[in-house]
């Protein structure tokens, strides 16, 4: 049980050799080759995205799993990434700019969540079913305004709407914003490591060992949500990367948060560069949605993990 | 005992204490002492009240208190969190993990004052030593429990509140656990302990006081021997008991 020493320090060096692999790989191949040029104005920018995007997405559901004590929750669940799509929909009827659009929505419903659990986030009770329930309404009243906007969207923009509410990377822009946010979520998380790791055991524990549970509590719920609202408004909503990665992590024997952290953020980068690249090469020139085939490639792979860990 | 230390400084003392839940008084009126090197086993019926009442001495969230609770003579409310960790620990009737983790793991994270314990020597008091290495969630019921004693030992703190810490041991380990808290409050020592059982014989055993709940806000401490006698025990159980030869028996 548990990871250590050699065997911790291997697993990351294969994570980072797997996301070398990945950067090299999705800028050297795609529809039209080896173009120098090519690869600089398009495919790089693309590839950022994929990696600040991938990044930021695995730590907000390391980070959300912590908050809901709950090893299935992901960057989604309290709703404030709803709030993102619904903005940005918005926006792209209206002709607006996306990025604002999902901003200020990711925006309005984080701020509508924390004025509705105030007092639960504050408790040092456990479970929080009320944190979770008031997160799963906001998320499905965000979703049932999403499905609402689509009936109405304009035929010619449908397309471009259902790609980018199930995550497309195409043309997405901030990159280079979504990876310092990562580096600074992680960061975050690692230098709060040692709490967080205490209140995974409980918010109970926690607070009898002397952490400051609401203020950490707050902190993952704030963080969080501005890391799944960023990366919803660079790419859309890509699900999967961040249930599946911290949870493969911690299958494979990860404990600390200190190494879960940085490591998440390494694991989601290449996970989603890697489905992105294969999005774009499989049945080129078309594209393929990179939410669909993050699933179909980590689905299995997750799988296998879960059959290897619980053995 | 500890009447051999009677000026000794409170480690735990409840100033007018009243407790309530779902409508109900549970302690009234609670003025009570621990001391260093006592050790007190909290009786009661069912929903007497017990938990709760640790709960509250814990400076856990309980459903309706008054009156005061002190720590080392400070109010629990004037000690910053970060401080009341090295006043006490507390170990709840049952864990509950969600995550993987190693024992080791667990035990360093619920260490607040290094170096009073050694986790080696306390798992092996516990008869738990090649549980190190486990994950948490492989452990059986009595394991993790005997786990939940070693993380409260290990905190470092003198105040020590153990909720039923033997339910889940075996005949075996029940006294194993005995012996272990008598050696880690014994007299003389910085600490104290306030556990909760239902066990008479056991709690004979292991106590040094008993501060009896009625389950009606009514309530009665003292030393053991005073308190586990034939009409303590009718009152607080509602049944009959007889000493067969040093053996509590119920009738």
């Amino acid at each position: 049980m548990g990871l250590t020493g050699t065997r911790l320090t291997a697993l990351a060096l294969a994570l980072l050799a797997l996301l070398g692999l990945a950067v090299a790989a999705g800028l050297a191949f795609g529809s039209a080759g080896f173009d120098v040029d090519l690869i600089l104005a398009l495919r790089a920018p693309r590839v950022a995205a994929a990696i600040g995007v991938g990044a930021l997405l695995a730590l907000a559901g390391l980070a959300m799993q912590v908050l809901l004590r709950n090893p299935l929750a992901d960057p989604y669940v309290l709703g404030t990434s709803g709030g993102a799509s619904v903005g940005g929909l918005l926006a792209l009827m209206l002709g607006a700019s996306l990025w604002l659009g999902a901003g200020l929505g990711a925006l309005a419903a984080g701020a509508a969540l924390l004025a509705m659990t105030r007092s639960a986030l504050a408790s040092t009770d456990d479970a929080s079913p009320r944190l979770v329930l008031t997160g799963a309404m906001l998320a499905s009243l965000c979703g049932a305004i999403a499905t609402l906007l689509l009936a109405v969207t304009p035929d010619q923009q449908l397309r471009g709407a259902i790609f980018w509410l199930v995550g497309d990377l195409s043309g997405a822009q901030g990159g280079l914003g979504c990876g310092l946010a990562a580096a600074g979520f992680a960061a975050l998380l690692m230098w709060q490591g040692t709490a967080i790791d205490r209140l995974q055991l409980g918010s109970e524990v926690a607070a009898l060992l002397g952490e400051p549970v609401r203020r950490l509590r707050l902190l993952l719920l704030v963080s969080a949500s501005l890391a799944a609202g960023l990366a919803v408004a660079s790419a859309g909503a890509i699900g999967f990367v961040g249930l599946v990665v911290p949870q493969a992590l911690r299958l494979l024997g990860v404990q600390r948060i200190r190494d879960l952290a940085w490591m998440s953020a390494v694991g989601g980068a290449a996970l989603l560069t890697l489905a992105d690249l294969v999005a774009r090469t499989v049945v080129s020139p078309l594209e393929l949605p990179v939410g669909a085939v993050m699933a179909l490639i980590g689905a299995p792979l997750f799988i296998v993990i879960l059959a290897r860990g619980t053995r | 005992m500890s009447a051999d230390r009677p000026t000794a400084e409170p480690l735990l003392e409840t100033r007018s204490l009243s407790l309530r839940a779902a409508g109900r008084l549970l302690v009234d009126g609670l003025n009570w002492r621990v001391r260093p090197g006592e050790r007190w086993c909290v009786i009661g019926r069912n929903a007497a009240g017990k938990s709760t009442l640790l709960r509250a001495l814990a400076g856990l969230a309980v459903p309706e208190r008054q009156g005061e609770v002190r720590w080392l003579g400070r109010r629990q409310a004037d000690w910053p969190a970060a401080d009341a960790a090295w006043a006490r620990a507390y170990a709840p009737q049952q864990a509950v993990d969600r995550f993987p983790l190693s024992v080791q793991r667990l035990l360093d994270l619920s260490t607040v004052r290094p170096g009073a314990q050694r986790a080696s020597a306390v798992l092996a008091d516990l008869d738990a030593q090649w549980l190190a290495q486990r994950g948490v969630m492989q452990l059986s019921g009595g394991e993790r429990q005997r786990i939940a004693l070693a993380q409260c030992a290990l905190q470092g703190a003198p105040l020590m509140l153990m909720d039923e810490p033997v339910s889940f041991q075996d005949p075996g380990h029940q006294i194993q656990v005995a012996r272990w808290l008598a050696r880690l409050v014994a007299p003389g020592t910085e600490a104290a302990l306030v556990v909760t059982a239902h066990d008479v014989n056991w709690i004979v055993r292991t106590a040094t006081h008993v501060l009896a709940l009625w389950g009606d806000g009514c309530w009665r401490a003292g030393p053991v021997d005073q308190m586990i006698d034939a009409a303590v025990l009718q009152q607080v159980y509602g049944c009959a008991w007889r000493d067969v030869g040093g053996v509590w028996v119920a009738d």
